[in-house]
């Protein structure tokens, strides 16, 4: 037996190595003296004494297993009463942050005038940095709640029925849909109208736009009108579609952007036309306090967004 | 006729729980780890050893037994004891299990 007995302490050793050190020389005692009663069991049936070891340790099976055993330990890494949290907020998250931290990259680097291989280069890898980001965070958090019997318990919820996702009443949201439609529409016509129809003319007697002719130089008018409108088509495709994470994700590609370029636009003071502010003779603190209005309002867009989307998704 | 694996899922979902009490009611004469594993085996109750050490700790640290560590003989081990709280909790469940009993019995029209 004392040759063979380095198997035993081997595996002694693996197994007393994952539990507390006060709890070691009592387990250690009574595990030994376990093995070698099995041992000397094996022995009594005729078996040679390493093939009796063998045996034995081989029927234990794995020592970090009996050691989880031992120190109450759960051996899954997120449980089932954390589960269905972690999914939900695991969904949620990538739903809504992935796609605002895309499009503000992709946007930004674009407006900056990168190639558009460049653009998308940088905009997925925001995109997958982010992801893999929340995803490593969020599954530590909960191994660790997993790991910690007092915040486990305290983090699982009980589910009550008033959790159930409200069936939307379809009138109400009928109405929503009407609402944006008719505010799109009066929105992209005043502001494709607004070069041509002016209270405002110069020496000439033609009207001055009050939206920044640079705006139209540039194109980004057009492309701001698109996104409202794609924004427009995806809030259809919400009612008549059922909810679900690939069209909250495209919601907010389409609907972020907007407000983020329209806040850019307002930050560098590039929405009026000044030959419109001087003109109308208003005092030179007023474009400033449009621009101010026009980020609050875009900033309130973008967390109606990110919040609609997260509560959707943990409804779900 | 049922495959092997779904037989014994099941019948390892039945027996879950009945090890605890046969530990309880066996350990009300003292005894240690190794011996119980063979009575119980020998009971019909199979267990594995890497199931049953883990448990008996579990049950200590409960207060359902005591230990005392017996060095009289060449080999020193550990005795565990059924205390007054494990007895009491055998009570309960073997009750438990005798109404179980006469319920499952009723089903099946017995009675």
């Amino acid at each position: 037996m004392t040759i063979a007995s380095s198997l035993t302490d081997r595996y002694v050793e693996a197994a007393l190595s994952r539990l507390p050190a006060r709890q070691r020389p009592d387990i250690e005692k009574e595990l030994r003296a376990s093995i070698a009663d099995a041992v000397d069991d094996h022995l009594e049936t005729g078996a040679d004494p390493a093939q009796a070891e063998r045996a034995v340790l081989a029927e234990l099976g794995d020592p970090v297993r009996l050691a989880a055993g031992y120190a109450d330990r759960p051996l899954q890494l997120i449980g089932p009463a954390l589960f269905l949290d972690y999914t939900r907020l695991l969904t949620a998250l990538l739903a809504t942050i992935v796609p605002v931290v895309a499009a503000t990259v992709g946007l930004v680097r674009g407006l900056n005038g990168g190639t558009p291989l460049t653009v998308l280069g940088d905009t997925f890898g925001a995109a997958l940095t982010t992801g893999v980001h929340i995803a490593f965070w969020t599954t530590l958090v909960f191994a660790i709640l997993e790991r910690t019997p007092a915040l486990r318990r305290a983090a699982a919820r009980r589910w009550t029925p008033a959790a159930l996702p409200e069936p939307p009443s379809r009138r109400a949201r009928y109405g929503e849909l009407v609402t944006e439609t008719v505010l799109t529409v009066l929105f992209t016509t005043l502001i494709l109208l607004s070069p041509v129809v002016s209270p405002e003319t110069d020496a000439n007697g033609h009207p001055v736009g009050v939206l920044s002719p640079w705006l139209w130089e540039t194109g980004l008018v057009h492309l701001f009108i698109a996104l409202v409108i794609a924004s427009l088509g995806f809030s259809f495709a919400g009612y008549y579609l059922k909810w679900s994470v690939p069209v909250a994700v495209v919601r907010s590609l389409v609907g972020v952007p907007a407000a983020v370029m329209l806040i850019w636009l307002a930050a560098t003071h590039r929405v009026l036309n000044p030959a419109f502010v001087a003109a109308a003779g208003w005092p030179s603190s007023v474009p400033g306090w449009i621009h101010t209005g026009l980020i609050v309002i875009s900033v309130g867009t973008i967390i109606h967004t990110v919040v609609e989307g997260l509560t959707r998704a943990l409804r779900r | 006729m049922l495959d092997d694996e779904l037989l014994s899922v099941h019948l390892q979902e039945l027996r879950r729980g009945t090890v605890v009490l046969a530990c309880l009611l066996i350990l009300k004469r003292p005894n240690y780890g190794y011996a119980l594993l063979d009575l119980l085996d020998r009971q019909g109750f199979a267990v594995d050893a890497n199931t049953l050490y883990p448990l008996l700790r579990r049950l200590e640290k409960q207060g359902l037994l005591t230990s005392d560590w017996n060095t009289e003989e060449s080999r020193p081990r550990k005795f565990y004891r059924t205390s007054d709280a494990g007895t009491a909790l055998a009570d309960t469940l073997s009750r438990d299990w005798d109404e179980l009993d006469t319920a499952l019995r009723t089903l099946k029209g017995e009675s």
